[in-house]
């Protein structure tokens, strides 16, 4: 059995090799078409057109200002278009007429003096509806171009209002600081003033005082002359008061003295001597007189020294009070309002996958139209190769072999997935090579969803085989149900693209579920697990066909259609 | 269904226990509302070649379908090798040599990749296969263009290599489906040796045709089928004689014959007569001389004579009559 497998695949591969038209068919064609597709269909999938794919873009400067210089500076930047600068509106119609160009931009006479005046502006596009993709990158370029514009006219103008701002606060500041310093002036003055005040009453308390001592001291000092002129003239008139009361005391102390000696001489005998004669008493007030002084004398005679003459108040200076000068009390002055224009909104485009946000055409054309060759490939190598068969007489012989039937069916569709897995990875080495395609973080992953779609292709080649009786019959409804599969799948263009209702219409296709899986290996950079699911709906939708085309396979057979 | 005046077909029932490769009793195949086959019976022993005759319709290449286990029979008892159809079919396949009207033959391999294809289909191994080519490639005179791709090959090699597929693995039974349509003499005289060195081999050869020529070169009994049915078998000779049909004379004559130029010879007598044309039926050979003697007696001068014997020709279109069965052929093609 599995020799028998075994010749019967090689055979198949063998009549496959044969075929150059065939083999030109699996693998030329596709590339061809996926090269065409890919250049002419850049603009479908959002890549940016380069070289020969850039649009051509007449630009009419009618402004000749500022504003139509940096417009046409910018788009002699841009890579996306070719310009062609025309002198006149209707140069550049003539272009769209001819079908040169798909839109031109005209700008305005006075289009930069409407903004330099604040005025608003308008940029004209002139368009050729046909070229709707053209118009619309053309319009989305022109949009971002008016936006840089008027970004960096916002720009301008709000790092003017932003200079204007900074010079209001630095005058207000200014001027709260004039102000403090002119407070701070009349506050000094005031202060000043005080002081003076302060000093000129202190001076006046000072002169006052100074003044009311002087006259004390005078007083106290005639006051004084006076009672010692007096003490003077009392002890002069004393002296000889005093000198006898001294004489007279002397005399005393040496009678006391001789009378001691005495005493001392009469021995024994002093104590019966008489007592002298006491000598008289001096009247106190004599002792007083003689023993005071000048002062207690002055004192006691003319009692003492005068009280301090009651002097009349002076008058006192009444200084004018300071003057309060009022504060510098300014209104609060209110902050600068920082006024700011609507600032812009910018559109940050971030690939939620991580990938990169601009899309390699080619990542989805390989995979499409390797899907959609692959699946026509199936068509012409399983149902043709089956009618082959049968119109060449050899199924009529096989099933007359000891060799089971089932066997040649087998190695027939065995040999296909092998064509079928090969067809796609040289087409997907060829993309990789020649277009730069993405084969996703893991290259092998693209098995899964390649050997799925293979098998469902396979598989669906028996189905359209055991349908359709004639080649005739083949190639119409082959064609009509993979071109349908195909286009309806995603293969020729983003399934986005298509209507709500459609892409559920579209599940039911298995090339939906293989591009999906290639969309999310090889532009949405996951991993393998976002392909399994794809590849067992795939798996699922081959078992199904294979079942089909072999109950149609057996009873067409049986019945010896 | 004999018409009348026809043969009644006899049916035939008596096999050969031991050599008997292929025994076919009260066959029936129908194809929707019609009968292909209504309870054919026929046997075929080892070494020997049976023809299967019938005009376009009969129901030949159904009985062959069967025989080769492409198609179920509806009723009847199909032997093949000694295994029972559809019961054995897989054992039956091991001795059958199945060689169908259509070139079975994949146009752009070479000869000797076909032929070692249908020889691992054929359950030999890759050496034997090999040299089994080999060994038939030489049989149908290929040997020198085994390795050219078969596109490239006239009608005659396809069908001496279409032959040769079938008889790669020796099989016991040989099933030929009209072999020689369209094929130069040179190769018909290929494929009869082929297929008579086959039979020497002991194989039990079922062969269909048109061609009554082949018939009676090469094979030694004959299954005349029409409508489904057996209206005819045996020997070449048993058939002849079973239509008891004589030998005629056609005479081309610058002039006309008289009337009653004839009516001297009891053994022959004109059954068709035209303008200086005439068809004139004699009880034997023998009769022959007398007639032509007669025509020239008459006056007649002989451009041209044809003698006419019975044949299996005469056999078929006795039995089957002369209508076309385009119609009929087109819908058992279907």
């Amino acid at each position: 059995m599995l020799g028998a497998l075994g010749a019967a695949l090689a055979k198949d591969l063998r009549l496959l090799l044969r075929d150059r038209i065939g083999l030109v068919f699996l693998t030329v064609a596709p590339m061809i078409v996926i090269s065409v597709a890919g250049v002419s269909l850049a603009s479908l999938y959002g890549a940016d057109p380069r070289g020969a794919t850039a649009y051509v873009l007449p630009l009419v400067d009618e402004d000749g200002g500022p504003i139509g210089a940096a417009i046409r500076e910018r788009l002699e930047h841009e890579s996306a278009i070719t310009l062609r600068l025309t002198p006149s509106r209707a140069e550049a119609l003539a272009l769209l007429e001819r079908r040169e160009a798909g839109a031109a931009l005209v700008i305005p006479a006075g289009t930069s003096r409407a903004q330099e005046e604040g005025r608003g502006s308008t940029l004209l596009l002139l368009t050729d509806p046909v070229k709707y993709l053209e118009i619309a990158n053309l319009r989305g370029l022109v949009q971002e171009l008016r936006h840089a514009i008027e970004k960096e006219a916002r720009r301008r103008a709000a790092a003017r209002l932003e200079e204007g701002r900074d010079a209001a606060e630095r005058t207000r500041k200014e001027f709260a600081r004039a102000a403090g310093e002119a407070q701070h002036a009349i506050d000094a003055f005031r202060a000043a003033l005080t002081q003076l005040r302060t000093a000129a009453e202190e001076r006046s308390r000072a002169g006052r005082a100074g003044a009311e001592r002087q006259l004390r001291d005078g007083l106290a000092r005639a006051s004084a002359e006076r009672r010692r002129e007096v003490a003077e003239r009392v002890s002069a008139e004393l002296a000889p008061v005093r000198d006898f009361l001294a004489a007279l005391s002397e005399r005393q102390r040496a009678f006391e003295d001789w009378l001691a000696r005495v005493r001392v001489q009469a021995g024994t005998l002093a104590d019966r001597m008489p007592a002298p004669p006491a000598p008289p008493e001096l009247p106190l007030e004599l002792q007083r007189l003689a023993a005071d002084g000048p002062e207690a004398l002055i004192d006691r005679l003319a009692g003492p020294a005068e009280p301090p003459i009651e002097l009349p108040p002076f008058p006192e200076i009444d200084l004018p009070a300071v003057p309060q000068p009022p504060r510098v009390e300014l209104p609060p002055l209110p902050e600068v309002p920082a006024v700011a224009l609507p600032g812009t909104i910018e559109i940050e485009e971030s690939s939620a996958t991580g990938a990169p946000r601009r899309l390699n055409t080619f990542d989805q054309n390989v995979p499409g139209f390797s899907v959609t060759f692959l699946l026509l490939g199936m068509l012409l190598g399983v149902s043709l190769a089956l009618l082959d068969e049968r119109d060449w007489g050899t199924f009529e012989r096989l099933r007359s072999m000891p060799a089971p039937f089932s066997t040649v069916l087998v190695a027939k569709l065995l040999s296909r997935v092998l064509v079928g897995v090969t067809q796609m990875v040289l087409l997907f080495a060829v993309g990789r090579a020649t277009f730069g395609i993405s084969l996703g973080p893991e290259p092998w992953a693209l098995l899964l969803p390649t050997t799925g779609i293979v098998f469902a292709g396979t598989a669906f080649g028996l189905v359209v085989a055991a349908s359709a009786t004639t080649r005739e019959a083949v190639l119409p409804l082959g064609s009509i149900v993979i071109v349908t599969m195909a286009a309806v799948g995603g293969c020729w263009w983003p399934i986005d693209l298509e209507p709500r209702w459609m892409r559920s219409v579209a599940l039911a296709f298995p090339t939906t579920w293989a591009m999906a899986a290639y969309n999310d290996l090889m532009i949405r950079r996951q991993s393998l697990r976002a392909a399994l699911w794809p590849t067992a709906v795939l798996y699922g939708y081959g078992s199904l066909y294979l079942a089909l085309g072999l109950w149609l396979f057996r009873r067409r057979e049986l019945r010896g259609g | 269904m004999a018409r009348d005046g026809w043969i009644a077909a006899p049916r035939v029932s008596v096999y050969a226990a031991v050599d008997t490769a292929i025994e076919v009793d009260a066959l029936e195949k129908r194809y929707g509302a019609r009968q292909a086959l209504g309870g054919v019976s026929f046997s075929v022993a080892r070494g020997e070649i049976v023809a299967l005759l019938g005009p376009n319709g009969a129901g030949k290449s159904t009985t062959l379908s069967i025989l080769a286990t492409i198609l179920s029979a509806d009723a009847g008892t199909v032997r093949v090798g000694g295994h029972r159809l559809p019961a054995e079919a897989r054992a039956a396949r091991r001795t059958i040599g199945y060689v169908p009207q259509r070139e079975a033959l994949y146009p752009p391999l070479t000869a000797r990749e076909n032929l070692r294809f249908f020889a691992r289909m054929a359950e030999l191994d890759p050496a034997t296969s090999r040299s089994a080519s080999a060994r038939v490639l030489e049989i149908v005179a290929l040997d020198g263009r085994a390795d050219e791709p078969v596109a490239g090959f006239s009608l005659g090699m396809r069908r001496r290599l279409n032959l040769a597929c079938g008889m790669i693995h020796r099989p016991r039974v040989l099933l030929l489906d009209e072999p020689t349509v369209g094929v130069d003499p040179q190769s018909r005289e290929r494929i009869f040796e082929a297929v008579a060195g086959l039979a020497s081999e002991g194989a039990a050869i079922l062969y269909s045709t048109h061609y009554m020529e082949e018939v009676e070169r090469l094979c030694s009994r004959v299954v005349l089928l029409d409508e489904g049915k057996i209206v005819a078998a045996g020997t070449v000779e048993e058939l002849v004689a079973g239509i008891q049909s004589l030998p005629s004379i056609r005479l081309t004559t610058a002039r006309p014959l008289p009337s009653q130029w004839l009516s001297k010879l009891e053994a022959a007598r004109v059954v068709r007569h035209g303008a200086g044309d005439l068809e004139i039926e004699v009880a034997g050979l023998a009769d022959v001389p007398a007639v032509l003697l007669a025509a020239v007696q008459a006056g007649g001068e002989i451009l041209d004579m044809r003698l006419h014997r019975p044949n299996l020709a005469d056999v078929f279109f006795t039995m089957t009559g002369r209508a076309l069965r385009d119609e009929r052929s087109e819908a058992e093609s279907r």
